[in-house]
This record gives structure tokens, sequence and C-alpha cells, in this order.
């Protein structure tokens, strides 16, 4: 297979394949297995380490793809910002350290779920399989991050105008091509855990319960006497 | 049933969207993006050979277009035309194989050139650049341009996105593509740097400049800070690196800390205030 051919089925024919399945699956689930759209809590079967694998990692992941989605959606500004050598390093660096907690938390996370007894039995092959692309995709994301810096600055000026061309479905490969191996990795892995979302826990992002901001606490006790 | 169905149509969408990416630029197009940084038809030598009567040098039309598919591969496997090519661009730089570069892409091109040659004056016969000394003024702006503290007018992002040079500061610059130190010595001199500057010809570069091309200003003042860089020992990017990893390892801890200092009775403060409230004297 030619790089060329390879490049089209990574770039263009593989995103348009994980983008169409996550649309129809997750409305398909949501329709046909609405009950299912949970991430299926294991706070009440351990508590100690809980805290200290969810945390991190939720805010770690939360903050870079937020990140990664500012600089899709306003490239020009996250440039601008970066037209000075201290404005990208604080950017790099702090992108890096939630890329790192990402990672503290997730490895908590496997390891919390493989040696506790109790969430071991609840967790699925689909969690492991999803486990471990997240794992790979974050120290994909790290080694990129150090390797072939900066990221936000060309991020903004390849990437951003790669994925607009797939959104517009007029796809320029022409963007991603000559990106080193490892950064293609990450793309392609992006794409597929997409494809993935529907099929996993993933699906709790979908349903957040926003209203916990706003409501009023709750306490949830034992009715009968002890 | 359904599954089968749905895994059928997601093989035919990879299949169809595969075989239906067609590259449909034309031949003076494809030479002007991805050529006229390194060669003219008629202007002269820049980092490539003039181009100018292609078909009337030594080796024939067949070795054009192996070379073409793959110059690399030519020149490593010890073809003596092919080692005179490279020496005589420096030595150093390999020609890339031009984006989606096909055996009948290789002919039009060749066919473009030998058009080209017959012309008195061809449309690739390159830009005149200035060549008025360089100033202080020039290298200066040219450094700005380089860290982005002055963008480029067309919105091109700025080198140090990418690239790094001997005296960028603290963490160093890009490391997507080389460091640029010695970039004047390795395109040869300033004639070759100005013109390849044009166009960008890499392949993660031409999609950016394509849309936002340098002036020939900018061009000029960057020229300027590049050749008064030669000869300077490049950036070390490993020492950049564990800097690097180092403030995020501190980012991250100081993260962790931040979050337990938060939290640091998270197992008792809303919980008991709620059982406080809901049932007073129930408890110790």
């Amino acid at each position: 297979m030619s790089q060329h051919f390879l490049d089209q089925f990574l770039f263009v024919a593989l995103p348009y394949v994980c983008l169409f399945t996550f649309l129809l699956v997750t409305v398909a689930r949501y329709r046909m297995q609405s009950y299912s759209y949970s991430s299926l809590s294991s706070q009440f079967l351990e508590n100690e380490h809980h805290f200290w694998a969810v945390v991190p990692f939720h805010y770690g992941i939360l903050v870079v793809t937020a990140g990664h989605l500012i600089a899709f959606l306003i490239p020009r500004t996250i440039l601008a910002w970066n037209s000075h050598p201290l404005r990208l390093y604080v950017l790099e660096v702090s992108a890096l350290a939630f890329g790192l907690l990402t990672l503290v938390g997730l490895v908590g996370v496997i390891v919390r779920r493989f040696s506790n007894t109790k969430i071991r039995t609840v967790t699925t092959f689909t969690d492991w399989l999803l486990f471990a692309m997240l794992l790979l995709q974050t120290i994909s994301g790290i080694s990129v991050a150090l390797f072939h810096p900066w990221g936000s600055a060309w991020f903004a000026s390849n990437l951003s105008p790669y994925l607009w061309s797939i959104f517009k479905l007029g796809p320029d490969v022409t963007y991603v091509a000559a990106m080193p191996h490892m950064v293609k990795f990450h793309i392609v892995l992006a794409f597929l855990t997409i494809g993935f979302f529907p099929f996993t826990r993933l699906v709790h992002v979908l349903v957040i319960p926003n209203p916990f901001l706003w409501r009023k606490p709750q306490v949830v006790r034992w009715y009968r006497k002890r | 049933m359904s599954r089968s169905i749905m895994l059928r149509g997601t093989v035919v969408l990879a299949v169809v969207l595969t075989a239906t990416m067609a590259d449909a630029q034309d031949s003076p197009d494809y030479f002007r993006q991805n050529c006229m940084n390194c060669h003219t038809i008629g202007g002269g030598r820049l980092t490539g050979p003039d181009l100018k009567d292609l078909s009337k040098r030594r080796v024939g039309r067949d070795w054009m277009i192996d070379f073409l598919l793959n110059p690399k591969a030519v020149i490593d496997a010890g073809d003596s035309y092919a080692q005179e090519i490279f020496d005589a661009s420096g030595g150093k730089v390999y020609m890339p194989v031009g984006p989606g570069m096909t055996k009948q892409r290789a002919e039009d091109l060749l066919d473009l050139i030998d058009a080209e040659s017959k012309l008195e004056k061809s449309q690739f016969k390159g830009r005149q650049f200035s060549n008025k000394p360089f100033t202080t003024a020039d290298r200066k702006r040219g450094r700005q341009i380089f860290e982005g503290t002055q963008q480029l007018k067309a919105g091109g992002a700025s080198c140090i996105s990418c690239h790094s040079m001997h005296d960028t500061p603290a963490l160093g610059g890009g490391r997507l593509g080389p460091d640029l130190t010695e970039v004047v010595t390795r395109l040869k001199g300033r004639k070759s740097l100005s013109a390849w500057l044009v166009a960008p010809g890499t392949e993660t570069m031409q999609p950016i400049f394509k849309g936002h091309p340098m002036s020939d200003d900018e061009i000029h003042s960057l020229v300027a800070y590049f050749e008064a860089s030669a000869g300077k020992s490049p950036s070390e990017p490993s020492a950049n690196r564990i800097a690097l990893l180092l403030m995020g390892l501190v980012g991250a801890a100081g993260l962790v800390f931040v979050f337990d200092s938060l939290w640091k009775r998270r197992f008792h403060n809303v919980r008991r205030q709620l059982v406080d409230v809901s049932s007073p004297g129930d408890h110790p």
C-alpha cells in the first residue's frame, strides 16, 4: 500500500467512518438503551483511592480536550496568543502539566480497577479496551508535547485547517501527510476513540447531570433504625 | 443482521472515500508550489539546478521519471549523475518526493519543463531579489519575525512554532522542523534561501504558506537574521526538553496539591452538615 493511499485511508476515510459511527450509534443507543447512558460509578464499592484516580484524571482530560477544541475553533487567536515566546511557553507548560495530571489519574484508575476484586468484577472487556486506548492516547500526546514542540502553534496552523476540511466535506490531507509518526498515531487514535465512544462508558459525557450545579444538596440516609 | 448491514456499509464508505480522492492540481500550479522553491527554468541555479533544456541532459526520460518518483533511492543506489547533482546542491539535503507524485505526474512535469524551455522567458524564471547589504535593523526585524513578536502580514505561523535557532530564548523553538541556525549554508546562500521562502517546499510548510505567503520585505529580514546566524552552534534540544518536562511535572504536582487542599475534608464536611440539619441531636 503506497504512503499516499495509506494517508487517504487513515486521514480521510477513517475519520468519516468514525464520525458517522459516533453520530449514528450515539443516537441509536440513546433511543434504544437510554438507561445505559452512565459511567456506572464504582465509588460505593471503593472510596479510598477513588478520589486520587478520578479527580486528577477528569480535571486533566477536560482541560486538555478543551484546549484541543479551542485551537480547532479559534486557531488565529491561539497564534496571536503565541506571538510572544513567554506566552507560548506558559501555554505549553500548562498543557503538559494537565497532560501529566491526566496520565497520573488514568494510571490510578487502571490500578484501582485492577487491584480491587469488587471493582474488577464490574469492569467489562470494553472498559479495559477503552482504558488501553486512553492510556496510549495520553502517552502519545505527552510524547508529542515533549518531542515535537510547539504543538499549540502547529496544531493551530496545520491540524485545525485539516479538521475543518473534514467537517466542510473537502478533506485536505496535505496538512497532515508529512507529520511525524507519533503525531499521526495520536490523530488516528483520536478518531478511533470517537468511533468507539458510543459503545463505551464514555457516553456519560453527554448526560452530565448539570442540575447538580444549582439544585439544593441532598443527603442519602438509611430509613430504618440502625 | 443489522450489525452486518452496518459493517458492510462502513466498509463500502471507506473504500469509496479512499478511491475517490483524486488529485486534480494541474502541472503549472504543481510546479509553482512544489518545484520553484529550489529550481528555475532559465533563471539560473538555486538550491537545485536550472531545469532549462532538461531533456538534453545525458540521462534519459526514464531516468528522470525514476528520480522524480524517489530521488533518495536513486542517489543512494550510487548513480553517478544523481550523485553529481546531490553534491552540487551541497550534499546534505535530499530532494523530497513531491506530494502525490505518480508516474503520470512525473511525465506531465517533464512535458511542462520541455515546453517552458522552448520559450524565451519562462513563467518559472524565478523572482529577482534585492542584493542590498543587510543592516542591523534587518537582522533585528528578522529575529522578531522568527519569534513571532512581529507577526507575518499574511497571517502565516511564526517560525518558532516549528523551528529553533541558536539564540531562541528559554525553552527554545519548536522541533517539528529542523534547527535553522545553519539554513543559509544548507540551502546554498542568500539567493536560494530567498527563493525557497517565497513558496516553502516541505510538505509541512507548503499548506501553511500556500494561502499566507511571506512578503519580499519579510523574506529580506528573515534571510538577514539567518545569514548572521551561520557558523553559530545550533541550540541543544535535550536540555530544553528536560526543562519542559520538569516544569510540567512541577505543574502537575502543584495541581494535585491544590486538589488535596480544596477537598481535604471531602469525606466529612458536606455530609456532616447535611445530617446535622436534617436530624439535630441524632448523633453525639
